[in-house]
């Protein structure tokens, strides 16, 4: 591995910037980390340079461990968003500033210079002062100097920001053809997407300091395994569906979908689908479809784009059609469509026409959050549910929705449950939350009022058979929120000493499952005594700290673990139920675990 | 032919009447007083007034004004740019306090300043009492002087830098870190030449402060006659003894060899800017 980053964190005043992250990049490959302002990206950039400390992790470039070394004795190349150029040195003497530190003879240094210039295609520039330059002529300056000293690795951090439009992509040859050339293992920083595409051999995209997912730009762009990978690396439009025994439906409506688990010890799901602007199909009506139809909708806009025409579309309400996650507010749902010139000579549309739509290929996003279920008493009990911060800043960065439901009495039949069930901390929580997992629910959010968006999330299970859905939806939730990650395993006292190996090696399978699973990078550690209390201890060390709890048991969440529910002190906890029956399923059975 | 008399309408109104007033003003405050003052000087005849600017006690001074300037000047440009780089590069408990310190010798009348320094400087002083068993002079000797110097242009050197220091980039300290180049290397080689256009300024105006400064300076320096005389002390001895003409050849004389230093630190930097500024 020519770069290998082992779970490397950086926190600013408490607040981690960069989570957890670990990187392997091959030799001579061309990695983009990719990531939205604040993402953390350029902090990991730094890090790998040695110009930003970490607090925890290990960096190492081929094979050496660089962590506590020097910047200038780790051999990199850095290639700055604002160029960094020598200003009062000419070009040549900026190209050989990494030269005259190494006290290099004056030919030789020449000699060097006039290969990086050519390189750069800046021949005769050398007399120059970075002030006579145009911005991308003083990038390119900045590369060759970054790369005069031979360095193993090159770093560019938003290179081309700074840069208009036709200029980027000038430069944005320049750099992969160098690259090539060289066989220089390069990671680069950005925010655009597209500079990604054109450039990437992999990408790793950030968010919220966490690495979410890595992969080829083609494979993250048709199979995202996160909703935050498939809104950011494109467009994407999000709809709820339904898992059942026989596929993926909309309301009644079943589709072919990609991505699909089969479904787990036969309890339907709410699942999130991916469809991409340019996967929908138009018609102007159901039959003509040569795709599966989702829904009824009208043009609420049409812009001319070029190459291509861009609509935006309302769907109309249909018992049997697809429900819209809304990029913004829930009113705001409209489905994002481009078509080609071609396709536009087919059916000219103009605002106001009514449609029919179809998904030509949706993908099924692998996550267990799909979107939030607001219960209280009442329709007003569940609406300041609703508001209540944490769930509202959570329901945001999962661009999903929260429903409202009243559940008085907690008596007769409800109508299934979907999605994350939340509830109201405090002594009724423990019955209301049986109750829930009861008729349906499969997690219960249980809210204590204002808690703080958390910092640290525990992980425990009770038993092993919830273990792989417990991590499944701590990493989703920890894909949303800056938090780090900690498995927290609780041995009994009672258990003789001689038994400790077994929970220690739990801890590890943990750990690792969760990395290769689940994308999730989590600390474990490990505790002796009674759950309960244990749980209550780590969660009352810290201020904003959350609980994501596995149960086999409903009985158990109204007994053993109700004083984990009470409003005070007050911690979020999410349960995660799976039902012991699901012990028969084989896929819920991890390979070494079993015993 | 219409379009005669009228002008392409500028981005800033104004500009007749603020080049009007530039001038005024400049002429008023600044120009005139110089002319009077060559004019005054051109009331002597030519032997005489190579007499008064020549004469032994005369070229003491000269050496001492501009020779005790010039050190302060030197001394300031060292410090107060170590002072800079402390209050911009550093978050230490006081900092406020010690960058609102910097600016007292501003207001701080001169003569007080001067009466501070002989009497911590004498030999009864707080330091005095333990320099002067070591030898070391300070009150009523040129170094005294050049204390008295450095301290009232201190300032000027510390507040032109402080910006600039806070300009320089850190990603220009990052770019040659990650080039190889060690902490000394990266300040000798891309900070100070970055600063060294604002150095020069605050040297320039600390140099010229003390040049003309005359409040601080007669206190400590003794007025031992040909040792401790600076020029404008000289000046005031010609004016008590209503010698307007021989007053004005000595500020003559101050005046061109300041304007002639002046001159040339300037076109210094201008050729530094040239080189740095360039279609930025």
């Amino acid at each position: 591995m020519s770069i290998a980053l082992d779970q490397v964190t950086k926190r600013y005043q408490d607040q981690p910037v960069v989570n957890d992250v670990s990187i392997e990049v091959g030799e001579g490959e061309f990695f983009v980390l990719l990531g939205p302002s604040g993402s953390g990206k350029s902090t990991l950039l730094r890090a790998i340079a040695g110009l930003t400390g970490i607090d925890h992790g290990r960096i190492s470039l081929h094979g050496r461990d660089v962590t506590h070394v020097r910047a200038r004795d780790r051999g990199v190349g850095l290639v700055f968003q604002n160029y960094a150029l020598f200003r009062h040195m000419t070009v040549a003497d900026n190209i050989e500033f990494a030269l005259r530190v190494r006290r290099m003879k004056a030919a030789d240094r020449r000699e060097r210079r006039k290969e990086l210039l050519k390189l750069v295609a800046l021949e005769g520039m050398d007399e120059r002062l970075p002030g006579q330059l145009s911005g991308g002529q003083q990038q390119r300056v900045a590369v060759a100097r970054a790369l005069a000293h031979k360095p193993q690795v090159l770093l560019l951090d938003e290179p081309f920001g700074a840069l208009d439009a036709k200029i980027r992509e000038e430069l944005r040859r320049t750099i992969r053809a160098v690259q090539r050339e060289l066989g220089i293992t390069t990671v680069l920083v950005t925010h655009d997407q597209e500079e990604a595409f054109a450039l990437a051999d992999t990408i790793g995209v950030m968010n919220h300091g966490r690495l979410l997912e890595v992969g080829q730009p083609h494979d993250l762009y048709a199979q995202p395994a996160t909703r935050f990978v498939a809104t950011f690396l494109g467009a994407a439009n999000l709809l709820l569906a339904r898992q059942t025994s026989d596929g993926i439906r909309f309301g009644a409506t079943p589709v072919d979908a990609e991505g699909a688990e089969p479904l787990q010890a036969g309890r339907e799901h709410e699942v999130v689908a991916v469809l991409r602007p340019e996967e929908v199909e138009i018609a102007s009506n159901r039959d003509d479809l040569r795709s599966n139809y989702i829904a009824r909708a009208s043009v609420e806009e049409i812009v001319f784009t070029g190459a291509l025409e861009r609509l935006r579309v309302r769907l109309l309400d249909e018992p049997s059609a697809a429900q819209l996650l809304g990029s913004s507010s829930e009113g705001d749902a409209r489905l994002e469509i481009t078509r080609t010139q071609h396709d536009r000579r087919g059916l000219p549309l103009a605002q106001g026409a009514q449609i029919a739509i179809g998904a030509r290929r949706l993908h099924v996003l692998p996550t267990p959050l799909s979107s939030f279920l607001a219960c209280g008493a009442t329709e007003v009990d569940a609406a300041a549910l609703a508001r209540e911060p944490l769930l509202e800043s959570l329901s945001t960065r999962m661009k999903t929705r929260v429903g409202l439901r009243a559940i008085d009495g907690l008596t007769g039949t409800p109508k299934p449950f979907a999605g994350v069930a939340a509830i109201a901390a405090g002594p009724d929580a423990a019955p209301t939350v049986e109750w829930l997992l009861r008729h349906g629910a499969a997690e219960v959010l249980v809210l204590p009022r204002n808690a703080p968006s958390p910092t640290r999330v525990f992980i425990h299970w009770t038993d092993e058979i919830a273990r792989r859905a417990t991590l499944a939806v701590a990493a989703s939730l920890l894909r949303h929120v800056s938090a780090e990650a900690v498995y927290l395993g609780i041995v009994p006292e009672s258990r003789p000493g001689s038994g400790r190996p077994a929970p220690m090696r739990a801890l590890l399978d943990a750990r690792s499952e969760a990395q290769q699973t689940h994308g999730l990078e989590m600390r474990t550690e490990l505790a002796i005594g009674e759950t309960v209390t244990e749980l209550t201890r780590n969660l009352s060390t810290g201020s904003a700290q959350m609980l994501v709890l596995g149960i086999t048991d409903i009985t158990q969440a109204s007994s053993a673990y109700r004083s984990l529910l009470a409003a005070q002190p007050g911690w979020p906890v999410l349960i995660v139920y799976r039902p012991t029956e699901a012990r028969a399923a084989p896929d819920l059975v991890a390979p070494g675990t079993a015993a | 032919m219409k379009n005669v008399g009228q002008r392409e309408p500028n981005v800033i109104p104004g500009f007749g009447i603020t080049l009007g007033f530039t001038t005024f003003f400049l002429s008023a405050i600044v120009l005139l007083p110089l002319s009077a003052l060559v004019l005054k000087t051109a009331g002597l005849d030519w032997s005489r007034f190579l007499e008064v600017i020549a004469s032994p006690r005369a070229l003491a001074s000269y050496r001492l004004s501009f020779g005790a300037s010039l050190v302060a000047a030197c001394v300031n440009m060292v410090f107060g740019f170590a002072l800079a780089w402390t209050l911009v590069r550093y978050e230490f408990p006081g900092r406020k306090l010690v960058d609102a310190i910097i600016d007292m010798p501003f207001a701080l009348p001169t003569a007080v300043s001067g009466i501070a320094l002989t009497t911590i400087f004498a030999g009864n002083g707080w330091i005095g009492q333990y320099l002067e068993p070591a030898g070391i002079h300070v009150a009523y000797t040129p170094l005294g002087i050049t204390v008295a110097l450095t301290l009232i242009g201190m300032p000027f050197v510390v507040r032109t830098v402080q910006p600039a220091l806070q300009e320089v980039q850190r990603d220009l300290e990052d770019a040659a870190e990650t080039l190889g180049a060690g902490r000394f290397y990266i300040f000798r080689r891309i900070i100070v030449p970055t600063v060294l256009p604002a150095l020069l300024t605050g040297f320039t105006l600390a140099f010229a402060r003390a040049v003309g400064e005359y409040g601080s300076v007669i206190f400590i320096a003794g007025n031992k006659y040909m040792e401790t005389e600076i020029t404008p002390l000289l000046i005031i001895f010609r004016l008590e003894e209503y010698d307007y003409a021989g007053a004005a050849a000595l500020g003559f004389v101050m005046l061109s060899i300041s304007f002639v230093m002046l001159l040339a630190i300037n076109l210094l930097q201008v050729w530094g800017r040239k080189r740095l500024m360039v279609s930025r």
